[in-house]
């Protein structure tokens, strides 16, 4: 069922510190933190809670990004702001 | 953002600053706009009105800046005024009031979900907008300037006037929130999420 079971013998199942660890995967998401390449690849590869954290937020930032449809702007909406620009000039 | 600019820009230098930075982001307003008010004449009015303000304070503009931040601000604080003064009934979640109420100095960054990324991936985009609509219009907002238009925390700082530590653990609030939601979602699509049923 745990599609990532193979692949997590390596890493520890229980975190250290969730709090420190999930702030810092969720930051780096964010692209808050600079360099975070090998850290993050470092700490994917020994904790299974980081790991599916990451990748579940992840998911969720992708997901909203891609699919939450953006509104069409009304096509009068520009020449209406430009014209009561002009009339305030 | 907030200093006012002594210098005085020429006509021409106005219609070129309006033109060539503010309005390229009419896209991202109106989107951040209907968002918050769920109604396109009010989306409409208030990007409208935000041209306009930032149009009547183009001089406390500094050209070459972050203009898609300042007109953020802009917007945000007519949607919050706006909203008070239009709304009878006291507005169902106050800033201030979540502050307090939600964040507390030590954000707890458990994990409150057992939800798999696998289940997230399939969701559609009207399942994914009804959970961010469905949220409380701070916790929304903040999702839309991070996810949706890519603001820093350091951007969303300054739009939202709160410091960077109230954007991250309301942000991070508000990810759990959207959690929940989406858990919901993942349940009626029959993904087993632990359930006790
Ligand atoms: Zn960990």
């Amino acid at each position: 069922m745990d599609m990532n079971e193979e692949s997590s013998e390596a890493r520890k199942l229980k975190c250290g510190d969730t709090s420190k660890c999930f702030e810092l995967l969720e930051s780096i998401l964010d692209g808050e933190v600079d360099n975070s390449k090998d850290m993050l690849k470092e700490k994917l590869a020994k904790c299974q809670p980081c790991f599916e954290h990451f990748h579940l937020e992840q998911a969720i930032r992708d997901v909203l990004k891609n699919k939450c449809t953006k509104q069409a702007v009304p096509n009068e909406l520009a020449d209406s702001i430009r014209r009561q620009i002009q009339e305030i000039k | 953002m907030s200093e006012v600019q002594r210098r005085k820009y020429s006509q021409e230098e106005k219609n070129g600053i309006f033109d060539g930075e503010f309005m390229p982001h009419i896209d991202s307003m109106y989107n951040f706009a209907y968002r918050l008010t769920f109604d396109e004449d009010d989306a409409k009015d208030l990007v409208q009105d935000t041209y306009l303000k930032a149009y009547r304070f183009i001089n406390s503009f500094e050209k070459g800046t972050n203009a898609k931040a300042w007109l953020f601000r802009i917007l945000k604080n007519s949607f919050i005024n706006e909203y008070r003064r239009k709304s009878k009934q006291p507005a169902k979640v106050d800033y201030q009031e979540v502050e307090t109420y939600y964040n507390s100095d030590d954000v707890d960054y458990q994990s409150t979900s057992d939800m798999r990324a696998d289940s997230v991936k399939d969701m559609l985009g009207d399942e994914i907008s009804n959970a961010l609509n469905s949220l409380a219009v701070d916790f929304r907002t903040v999702i839309i300037l991070c996810d949706l238009e890519g603001f820093t925390y350091e951007e969303m700082s300054k739009i939202l006037d709160i410091p960077i530590g109230t954007v991250r653990s309301r942000l991070h609030r508000a990810r759990n929130l959207l959690k929940e939601k989406l858990q919901g979602y993942a349940k009626n699509m029959g993904y087993n999420t632990d359930e006790e049923e």
